[in-house]
């Protein structure tokens, strides 16, 4: 290597170092798929279903109060209503060939989490945080985005500060053990996301 | 500095594996190129790995065409089923999640099992998705269609029928009647045509002594529940005979102190070889194998002369001389203890020697055990081979008299004593069908192989003791193009139906209307679903009586046997706990499960006793041959504490050739050494061992036997128990403040006078958490991983020592060592009392690993996760799969407890005692692990821990553990003049 490439190379690295420690807090994000829009197989808008014709989120992503996850409607789910409704569009032609041929319909994932964390959707919503606390407004998006960070400081920013319990001067909650059980503090225990 | 460089110089010449010293003058690939040029390189690349970072994963999901009703995405399912990796077919609830099932739980609602299920059991799962199971039928080794091979069967079958040659159906024991019924119809078809059934490890000799005694042919229902004295003479029935499940469920249960009992049954064993059942008895008395039959015939005369002195004149007595004098007074005090419990007492022996069998059943009428501990009227259905049956086919296979030959299940070429007669005889038949699910050493001779479904994924319907019928349903379409093996000998009767179909007429035309609860079928047949059994209240007693007139015949011809000769040096072969006959030795889990008793890994031994291997020059590891006739086996020697001298034994189930990756030539096959007279015998003397050159060591998880005189396990007698002499209460001052728990508190009780040791929560554990396998050179270096492991002692001499069983998992600690000293805070304590693991956060000092005195975490050396698309479906996806370089370790099963949790919040409830089970308690046959919230103290848990038999592992470190032992209580006090 001539010494010109190393003057090069070191300077080089020298401003990536400056960059790094100046815009610290975007390098940090790094993995963070914030605003992550994936084009999907089905042109489906969020903005006309739950938007504009008030379509309930549970009635397509009817697991979300129950399960961890929140589930993507069945392709039959969305026959309930397209066997009448614009039947001879061809985005519900999409549809209508999947079932015909058996071929079920491969979504993009928005809302990724990495595989060590484990995250409860019926929690959150038998606790009345609206889909929309997290998801943005999806009744506005026409294809849906990931709207919030999703990283661990942003679930832990909400555990934080929702204590619905108030504590006594020893710290424990004031309501017996029965009623803390029905309406308790989010925990900030690791285990209860990483297991 | 310079010394040390040459040092680390030194041990890599030393570890060339040639043998030949590094060449340091020559130059490697990497040596051309510069130290700066290498920096380059690994910046531009890491760069590049950065910025492939940034791109967006794309990730799919794939949601289904028609939403089934019953599944809700991400919520397990559970269905009641039966468990087929044995014929005792335990209850069992099968978790499926997403689809497909990844757990067996015991179903606590079944009247046998209650619940508890064994290793073997877990072992199943890994089983289903073995990745070397066959995928298709085959016709002489050439893959075809179900249509193609069902036309070349009907088609041969027919010629069969034609001529009125010779068809015999092999199986194992089958216990549906819907099995029996459609063999029936298919067996029908033929002139000469007969169902065997064959079972390496045979009990005939029990149905053939109840023949006999009472004119019953079957193997009764043994009650260890109802039992106050139980006296076994070489029967492991904790670990591997008949039911082993629910042996053990009733033995703790009559053993249990949990809730305040004041008495509980005593056990005492007479053995050779240390078993499972023997390590736990309150008595063991060591025997030779002549010795064993000499002491059962003495322990029959005594009971005659007391009890039943019309037939103590049938009665010569052996030689007194040759029973030692330890043994003379065991079985004098045994024989008093057996009069002194008329109806509770219970005698069974492992022997497969119809005569012993006999003596046994008039000990156990002469203390009036039928009736009470022995049930004659629900017999055991399992284990119905007649041993006869299939010496008599190999016979006629030999003689080119067999047409047709249809194998399910079986695999004699393995495990059959004469397996070169078995092999000779199968290639005489024209026609061989082979119904297994593997390429194994069986189906490889077979023209044609119809591979058959596994349990999880087929119909069948079983009823292991008489009027309990179970349903065994599919949770799982067939993974490959396999078929239900009665549904292929449906088509091959011409009939169309699926095995389903079948089953239900059966069930709507017989057990239906035996029954009053439910009006209609449909109703009879989905309760029985959800509840996974049927108890039939048409079961007739039957009032055998007992028939003395063989006694005298039987006890000469035994008296003779039993006489100690000069080769006296005896061979007993016995089933693993993990591996059982080896029908399952591809499953690693089974493979790396550590015997309870040897702790060894991945092998089988001869096991010799530690005077025997003095005087012969043996060490530990040494690889002798062992011989007799043409049977011959190298295997290394174990020296095996509590062994009889002139007795050395060895497992079976090993030696598979073609079982698979997993479990081809581990160890040796010792089934050449079974004998046949009537009834196999897992016995052989004038056997000849002949020492080798070579040794090996051994993969073994517990090396030490000791426990050094520190309280590890503590036992009391149960006098001390029940006086409270035992008890011990320590209180440790402590620098930590203590810690709030503001909800839950979880603690964990381990009752060691219930647990046996049997390890079925090793593997529970391991199914539920994701616990890799990790070989046997890995075990080697101690670096197994199952967060459950179970230590055992050794006490007292070496000749005839006290086992003690403790299952060490984390015991969460409140002043956690491996806390305070973890750099990246990966582990911390929780608001509910729980060391958590996070494995995103570890970067793997194991700083931790080494400042836990417990040594219960687990590091991962290696990437142990894989990419096989077949046996990753076993993976519970509410565990991280843990990559290289992270510790892990028991959780308290973190998952079930949050999935609990959640639910009863959003039910608004409050949590229930014993609504959270870790996998552990979950199955435990003995019901040893409790769990719960201490906060609570009314739950079990709390209770327990209150019990003078509680105590702490290591007290004097204050670690303050969540988990607690119950000390272990031996119920021997009257023999202690013995010890």
């Amino acid at each position: 290597m001539s010494l010109r490439t190393a003057k090069i190379i070191s300077l080089l690295v020298t401003l990536i170092g400056v960059a790094v420690v100046w815009q610290g807090s975007n390098f940090r994000g790094l993995g963070n798929q914030q605003g992550y829009q994936p084009a999907q197989p089905i042109n489906f808008s969020h903005k006309v279903h739950s938007g504009d014709n008030q379509i309930q989120c549970l009635y397509c992503h009817s697991a979300a109060d129950k399960s961890k996850v929140a589930g993507i409607p069945a392709a039959s789910t969305c026959m309930n209503c397209h066997r009448q409704v614009l039947k001879d569009s061809p985005e519900i032609q999409k549809i209508t060939t999947a079932l015909a041929q058996n071929q079920p319909i491969k979504w993009f994932k928005v809302n990724d989490l990495p595989d060590h964390v484990v995250f409860d959707h019926s929690r959150h919503v038998t606790a009345a945080i609206s889909c929309q606390t997290c998801h943005g407004p999806v009744e506005t998006m026409e294809r849906v985005q990931q709207f919030d960070a999703l990283s661990m400081g942003w679930c832990v920013g909400c555990h934080r500060t929702h204590r619905e319990v108030t504590l006594d001067e020893t710290g424990r909650p004031t309501v017996t053990k029965e009623a803390t059980t029905k309406r308790l503090m989010a925990s900030t225990d690791c285990s209860v996301c990483h297991h | 500095m310079s010394r040390s460089v040459n040092k680390i110089w030194q041990e890599l010449l030393e570890r060339t594996a040639d043998g030949k010293p590094f060449d340091l003058s020559e130059k490697s690939a990497i040596a051309g190129i510069s130290r700066r040029t290498f920096l380059e390189v690994l910046g531009y690349s890491t760069a590049a790995l950065a910025l492939s970072g940034c791109r967006a994963p794309e990730q799919a999901i794939v949601p289904y065409l028609k939403q089934p009703v019953e599944f809700t995405p991400g919520v397990a399912s559970w269905f009641a089923s039966v468990c087929g990796g044995c014929s005792a077919a335990c209850g069992t609830l099968v978790k499926v999640r997403d689809g497909r099932p990844i757990k067996l739980e015991g179903n606590p609602d079944h009247p046998l099992s209650s619940g508890g299920l064994c290793a073997l059991a877990h072992g199943m799962v890994f089983s289903l998705y073995d990745p070397e199971r066959l995928r298709q039928p085959l016709i002489a080794s050439r893959v075809a269609t179900w249509q193609e091979i069902d036309n070349e069967i009907t088609q041969k079958l027919g010629a069969v029928k034609q001529s009125g040659g010779r068809i015999r159906l092999l199986t194992g024991p089958i216990t549906g009647p819907t099995s029996l019924e459609t063999f029936k119809k298919f067996l029908a078809q033929f002139a000469d045509a007969k169902h065997i059934t064959y079972q390496p490890v045979s009990t005939d000799a029990i149905r053939q002594a109840h023949q006999r005694s009472h004119g019953v042919n079957a193997i009764p229902s043994y009650r260890f529940d109802k039992a106050r004295l139980v006296v076994s003479f070489g029967a492991d029935f904790l670990g591997t005979w008949i039911s082993p499940v629910v042996f053990t469920r009733g033995y703790a249960k009559a053993r249990s102190l949990q809730n305040d009992e004041r008495e509980m049954l005593r056990h005492v064993q007479f053995e050779s070889h240390l078993s499972l059942t023997g390590s736990n008895a309150d008595t063991r008395v060591k025997v030779s194998l002549r010795e064993e039959t000499r002491a059962l015939l003495y322990l029959a005369m005594l009971v005659a002369e007391s009890v039943a002195s019309d037939n103590a004149s049938g009665f010569s007595s052996p030689d007194l001389a040759q029973l030692t004098y330890k043994t003379r007074a065991a079985l004098e005090l045994v024989a008093s203890e057996l009069t002194n419990h008329p109806g509770s007492a219970l005698v069974v022996s492992g022997s497969n020697d119809p005569d012993v069998q006999y003596l046994v059943n008039f000990i156990n009428h002469a203390v009036g055990s039928y009736g009470n501990t022995i049930n004659l009227t629900a017999t055991s259905a399992d284990n119905q081979s007649s041993d006869q049956e299939i010496i008599e086919l190999v016979r006629q296979m030999n003689a080119g008299e067999i047409s047709a030959l249809i194998i399910s299940g079986v695999n004699p070429a393995y495990d059959y004593f004469d397996r070169q007669a078995f092999i000779n005889g199968i290639q005489k038949v024209p026609l061989k069908i082979s119904l297994n699910s593997t390429m194994d050493e069986t189906t490889s001779l077979a023209d044609c192989v119809c591979p058959q479904s596994h349990f999880l994924e087929a119909w069948n319907d079983v009823e292991p003791v008489r009027g309990t019928f179970s349903v065994n349903q599919p949770t799982i379409a067939p993974l490959f193009q396999t078929r239900a093996f009665q549904e292929s000998l449906l088509r091959w009767s011409g009939d169309g139906r699926s095995f389903y179909e079948v089953i239900r007429q059966s069930w709507r035309e017989k057990l239906f209307p035996q029954q009053k609860q439910y009006a209609t079928f449909d109703e009879f047949w989905d309760q029985t679903l959800q509840k996974g059994v049927t108890v039939s209240e048409s079961a007739q007693s039957n009032p055998a009586v007992f028939k003395s007139d063989g006694l005298q015949e039987v006890t000469s011809r035994l008296i003779s046997s039993s006489r100690e000769t000069s080769d006296d040096l005896g061979l007993v072969l016995y089933q693993s706990v993990a591996l059982r006959d080896g029908q399952f030795a591809n499953s690693p889990w089974l493979q790396e499960l550590p015997d309870p008793i040897t702790k060894i890994t991945w092998d089988n031994y001869i096991s010799v006793s530690p005077r025997y291997a003095a005087s012969s020059g043996l060490e530990e590891g040494r690889i002798v041959r062992l011989s007799k006739g043409p049977a011959q086996i190298e295997l290394p020697v174990h020296i095996q504490p509590g062994q009889h001298d002139n007795v050395v034994a060895i497992a079976i189930g090993y030696g598979r050739t073609k079982a698979g990756k997993a479990g081809n030539n581990v160890g040796g096959n010792a089934y050449p050494f079974v004998t046949y007279d009537g009834t196999f015998r897992y016995q052989a003397f004038g056997i000849n061992l002949e020492k080798t050159a070579n040794r090996v060591e051994f993969a073994q998880s517990q090396s030490k036997d000791s426990m050094e005189d520190r309280p590890l396990v503590k036992e009391l007698t149960l006098t001390e128990y029940t006086t409270g002499e035992g008890e011990h209460h320590s209180e440790h001052g402590s620098l930590w403040s203590a810690h709030d728990y503001p909800e839950h508190k979880w603690g964990l009780a381990v009752d060691l006078n219930a647990c046996v040791g049997c390890s079925a929560c090793v593997l529970s554990c391991q199914a539920e958490n994701n616990v890799p396998v990790v070989g046997k050179d890995e075990v080697r270096r101690r670096r197994e991983m199952h967060w459950i492991r179970i230590d055992r002692y050794f006490e007292g001499d070496r000749e005839e020592p006290k086992v003690f069983y403790q299952p060490v998992m984390c015991q969460q600690c409140d002043n956690a060592s491996c806390e305070s000293v973890c750099p990246v805070l990966a582990t911390v304590h929780s608001s509910e009392g729980l060391n958590m693991q996070v494995y995103n956060r570890c970067v793997g000092t194991r700083y931790c690993e080494n400042n836990c005195p417990y040594k219960v975490r687990r590091f991962n050396w290696f990437e142990y996760s894989h990419s096989d698309p077949i046996a990753n479906l076993a993976l519970n996806p509410d565990v991280t799969v843990r990559s290289r370089g992270v510790m892990e370790k028991c959780t308290f099963c973190v998952q079930r407890i949050e999935e609990v949790k959640i639910k009863a919040r959003n039910e608004g409830r409050a949590i229930n005692d014993q609504e959270i089970q870790p996998a552990c308690q979950q199955s435990c046959p003995a019901n040893a692990i409790i769990f719960g919230d201490l906060t609570d103290l009314k739950s079990r848990v709390a209770q327990l821990k209150k019990s003078g038999r509680n105590y702490t592992l290591l007290d004097e470190l204050n670690l303050q553990p969540a988990l607690s032992y119950l000390a272990k209580v031996r119920n021997r006090e009257e023999v202690s003049s013995l010890a």
